[in-house]
């Protein structure tokens, strides 16, 4: 029995995994691996990262001083727009679902790949086109914003001429986001592993799902509506342009249709692993298990009958503000849901205070503030004074940076020693986490005051007496604290990877399957397709100081044994 | 928190006073009621996030324990309770049900303007702000005047792109859209000076659009539009290239510079003379010369002036966008008059780099006092 019970959990190998299983550079460019594809995504994904963040240093130095410092306002208007631009269509979309999600999802499902495998690779060429036109843009410049709000955006006069190469890369990267969307709703349906059922599913597979049935249904109209702008810029037919009888203000139900969902494609797999790292490293029963999986779909559900709330001031009925207001609150309750159930997961717990718990911790504390200062938005009275100033910027920068980045980077620091075999350090690691923390809200806190006070958005220069500046400088010193922050994890990420410690095949205690095979995985993940039981029953693991990790207890009953061992074999 | 709140507290004018951590002074009559669902907000915020996160620390703390502790978590703790999740739903939903409401009920006041407000049209145009008031025939730029506790009712339309009025002091904002208009309304309390901001992305200039809303009490309010409606008529012809420089430049000055550089447009230096002399060219090659000649359509070559005010999509010079929005009904005759001395005197009115060699003084002129035309 014992050899039987160690052998799911044998020791990593670093001879024979997909890593090495193939070498040389076709082997990772052809390769239909979604391990492979899903780490070249995130080698991808992080350098979209880099780029965008100078982008954002560079506008945080320009607004140190009143008449901005070191850009005209055709560069900064350039900076701001290409910041929001990258960081959403190139980092946070693809961030989660594109990059762990192809890596950890398969596996969690005791599968040998995600369903249609070249289309899996397909999705990333796209993602690579799409930013290489992206790129493209910067060298016509553009000036729209990542929103590339009509009429400005169709005027040849005004917007710079990046805007139909930037549009042609966000059409092309909504293809990828499409593509990636329905393999992973086809996997879910078809692969899950004997036994394994919705309601038995990890919860990062659910928000994975949410997410997937999101960018299906929502990302064609994206696509549609950047058609339509670009076939109005070239050929002036008329759809937007005032002039020629269109309505600008249609542009924008189109492009929030879409983008306002958009917020939960970021937001929702964000979550999923936060319920992960928060049971596991609690090592303790997800609390309320059903109701964080409904609430999911409830949000996924809600995201849709909410864009209105984008256009409290564009002009549309006070009707329409009115019944949007009301269906945007209610998309709080799900959202409040979830925080309950994960500060209950860890009553009575056993939690470890390594770098994911952090991150899963840091997480509540940043998404609440991001969830509670949407109240004010919500309340259309208070929302026609905070509309399109600083406070807007810090609310979203707290969901999309605080929480859908931060679930991002607690998920990579959850996943890494499965997805590289390499421990980093976890000092380094928590020290990190401490200067990330303070950076990031001395950056976006600030911004709450700027923005009630009545700082506009997308503003290169303020007035000098308006009180602004001492405010921008906190934020810009904040900012400076979170590259810091960023660096040092690059820094003990690319350590770990030539001379980190050897990972277990599980190191944090985890039950779901990507914790029964190897780290790194085999080729295959699986030699036989795992058992599989409770995935937050953690009551059959110890820990074993031998090999730094979690073994499963010898002396209960668990399933966690291949069919054959389990027939005795 | 005072430290916070007095550098953020505007310092504008006499009157900006009353500005707090959260949010700026307020100077108009809906204000009050939305600071007061803003706090309102701001308490139910406080509270919850305090009970959170400390529930969170507590946890986090109460129940740590190193993995190779072999510290196990207390197999009895309940992995759900089915009345404790449907009250933290419901409880929450009834919260944010109140904020609806009231958000929605000071909403609906905030948008019905009273039947007998002061009405003022307002142009957006990249990027100046150009005010209206058509009871007094009087065109304001960058400033807009109205009367103090009288509502005041903005309608307003934007000659090219989106842009979107915002006055922090009266907690009040809309989008200013081509191709229709749009209305807010407002009431002011307190007279003063009071900041407005261009709050939609509008291009290059964006943050530059601003201008500043001056509350008068109601005689100083008619005596001062008096003043305004009667000025460029009882200007003396000499003075007018100085009034053009203070009141009318301003409009110009984002893009057209004084002391040679470009910018979105040309520099209004050496403007007259390239005039004069036809050395302009234009996009599609030809150049000014070319239109100049006898029987020409600029053979007075003031006229080209005048048509690249009201009509500046017609010849675009060579090297920049046809950015420029047309001014075509917004100035009056004498006021293009004023423009086109401006730029025929303008090395007598500022130097080389720009600046203005002598202020004009503005008081002279305003003749007339407190009538009505």
């Amino acid at each position: 029995m014992t050899t039987m019970n160690t052998r799911s959990l044998e020791q990593p190998t670093l001879e024979d995994n997909y890593l090495t299983y193939t070498r040389g550079i076709m082997s990772w460019v052809l390769t239909l691996d979604h391990k492979r594809i899903g780490v070249m995504y995130l080698v991808s994904v992080l350098g979209a990262f880099l780029l965008g963040g100078v982008f954002a240093l560079l506008v945080r130095t320009q607004l140190l001083v009143p008449d901005g410092l070191i850009m005209d306002q055709d560069q900064y208007n350039q900076a701001f727009t290409l910041h929001g631009g990258i960081m959403v269509f190139l980092v946070i979309i693809p961030s989660i679902p594109a990059a762990l999600g192809n890596f950890v999802m398969p596996i969690m499902l005791g599968a040998k790949d995600v369903a249609f495998p070249r289309l899996n690779l397909m999705s990333y060429y796209l993602w690579v086109i799409g930013a290489l036109c992206m790129v493209y843009a910067m060298v016509g410049g553009l000036d729209t914003g990542w929103t590339f709000y009509t009429p400005y955006s169709i005027d040849e006069s005004s917007a710079m001429s990046g805007v139909i190469p930037a549009v042609t890369g966000a059409f092309i990267l909504g293809f990828s986001s499409i593509f990636t969307g329905m393999n992973f709703i086809v996997t879910i349906h078809r692969l899950r592993p004997d036994g394994m059922t919705w309601f038995r599913m990890p919860l990062f597979l659910w928000s994975i799902y949410a997410t997937a049935v999101i960018q299906v249904l929502a990302t064609p109209v994206l696509g549609i509506t950047l058609a339509l702008l670009a076939v109005e810029r070239a050929f002036g037919i008329g759809i937007f342009d005032p002039a020629l009888g269109g309505d600008p203000v249609l542009y924008q139900h189109f492009f929030w249709f879409y983008s306002h969902p958009a917020v939960y494609i970021m937001v929702l797999p964000a979550m999923g692993i936060v319920s992960e790292l928060i049971a596991v490293h609690s090592h303790r029963h997800i609390f309320g298990y059903s109701f964080i999986a409904w609430s999911s779909v409830a949000i996924a559900i809600f995201s849709f009958i909410v864009w209105g709330h984008h256009m409290f001031t564009s002009g549309q009925s006070q009707l329409m503000n009115v019944i949007f207001s009301f269906i945007t609150f209610s998309v709080a309750i799900p959202s409040a849901v979830k925080v309950f159930n994960w500060l209950a997961t860890m009553y009575k717990g056993a939690i470890s205070w390594n770098t994911p718990m952090l991150y899963g911790m840091g997480f509540i504390v940043l998404f609440l503030i991001g969830g509670l200062t949407g109240l004010y938005l919500g309340t259309l009275a208070v929302d026609i004074h905070l509309h399109d100033t600083y406070f807007v910027v810090a609310h979203f920068h707290y969901t999309m940076m605080g929480s859908a980045l931060i679930g991002f980077i607690g998920g990579l620091h959850h996943w890494w020693p499965k997805i590289t075999g390499k421990m980093y350090n976890e000092n380094a690691g928590r020290f990190a986490f401490v200067l990330f923390f303070i950076g990031y809200n001395m950056t976006f806190f600030t911004q709450f005051m700027l923005g009630s006070h009545g700082m506009p958005r997308r503003y290169g220069t303020y007035p000098a007496d308006a009180g602004f500046q001492t405010y921008h400088i906190i934020s810009t010193i904040g900012a400076y604290i979170m590259a810091i922050a960023f660096f040092t994890m690059a820094g003990y990420f690319l350590a770990s990877v030539f001379g980190g410690r050897r990972a277990a095949s599980n190191p944090w205690g985890g039950r779901s399957l990507e914790w029964q095979c190897t780290s790194p995985p085999p080729h295959d993940n699986f030699s036989e397709q795992p058992a599989v039981g409770d995935c937050y029953d953690f009551s059959v693991l110890r820990w074993d100081d031998a090999t730094n990790g979690y073994v499963w207890r010898e002396d209960i009953e668990h399933p966690g044994m291949t069919h054959s061992e389990a027939s005795g074999e | 928190m005072s430290m916070f709140g007095m550098l953020a507290t505007m310092k504008l004018g006499e009157a900006t006073s009353g500005g707090g951590f959260w949010m700026p002074e307020n100077a108009s009559t809906v204000a009050a009621e939305v600071d007061g669902l803003f706090y309102f907000i701001n308490n139910v915020n406080y509270v919850s996030f305090a009970l959170c996160v400390a529930i969170l620390l507590f946890f986090a703390i109460r129940y740590y324990a190193k993995p190779s502790s072999h510290a196990t978590f207390d197999p009895d703790a309940p992995t759900h309770n089915t009345p404790l999740e449907l009250t933290w739903s419901v409880v929450p939903l009834l919260i944010v049900g109140v904020m609806f409401w009231l958000g929605m009920t000071g909403f609906l006041e905030l948008m019905e303007a009273p039947s007998d407000s002061y009405e003022v049209r307002v142009t957006a145009q990249k990027w100046s702000w150009t005010f209206q008031h058509p009871e007094y025939g009087v065109t304001e730029a960058a400033e807009l005047t109205v009367p103090l506790n009288k509502p005041v009712r903005l309608i307003m339309t934007s000659s090219d792109v989106l842009h979107s009025l915002f006055v922090p002091a009266f907690r009040v904002k809309n989008d200013v859209v081509p191709g229709r208009y749009s209305s807010l309304w407002f009431q002011a309390t307190r007279p003063g000076q009071y900041r407005l901001y261009c709050t939609e992305y509008c291009g290059k200039d964006h943050s530059k659009m601003l201008a500043v809303v001056n509350v008068l009490p109601e005689d100083e309010f008619q005596e001062r539009l008096g003043k305004l409606a009667r000025e460029y008529e009882d200007i003396e012809d000499q003075d007018l290239p100085a009034y053009a420089l203070s009141r009318l430049y301003n409009r110009c000055a984002s893009c057209h510079s004084l002391d040679g550089k470009s910018g979105t447009g040309p520099s209004f230096k050496g403007l007259w003379d390239r005039t004069k002399k036809g050395s302009t060219v234009f996009t599609n090659g030809t150049s000014l010369k070319d239109l100049m000649g006898k029987g020409g359509e600029f053979e007075v070559p003031e006229n080209y002036i005048r048509d690249s005010i009201v009509n500046p999509q017609r010849h675009i010079v060579q090297n920049y966008t046809g950015a420029m929005p047309t001014f075509q009904g917004q100035l009056k005759q004498r006021q293009i008059d004023a423009l086109i001395l401006m730029l025929k005197n303008l090395d007598q009115l500022v130097d080389d780099q720009g600046n203005v060699i002598e202020e004009p003084n503005l008081d002279n002129a305003d003749i007339s006092t407190g009538a009505q035309q």
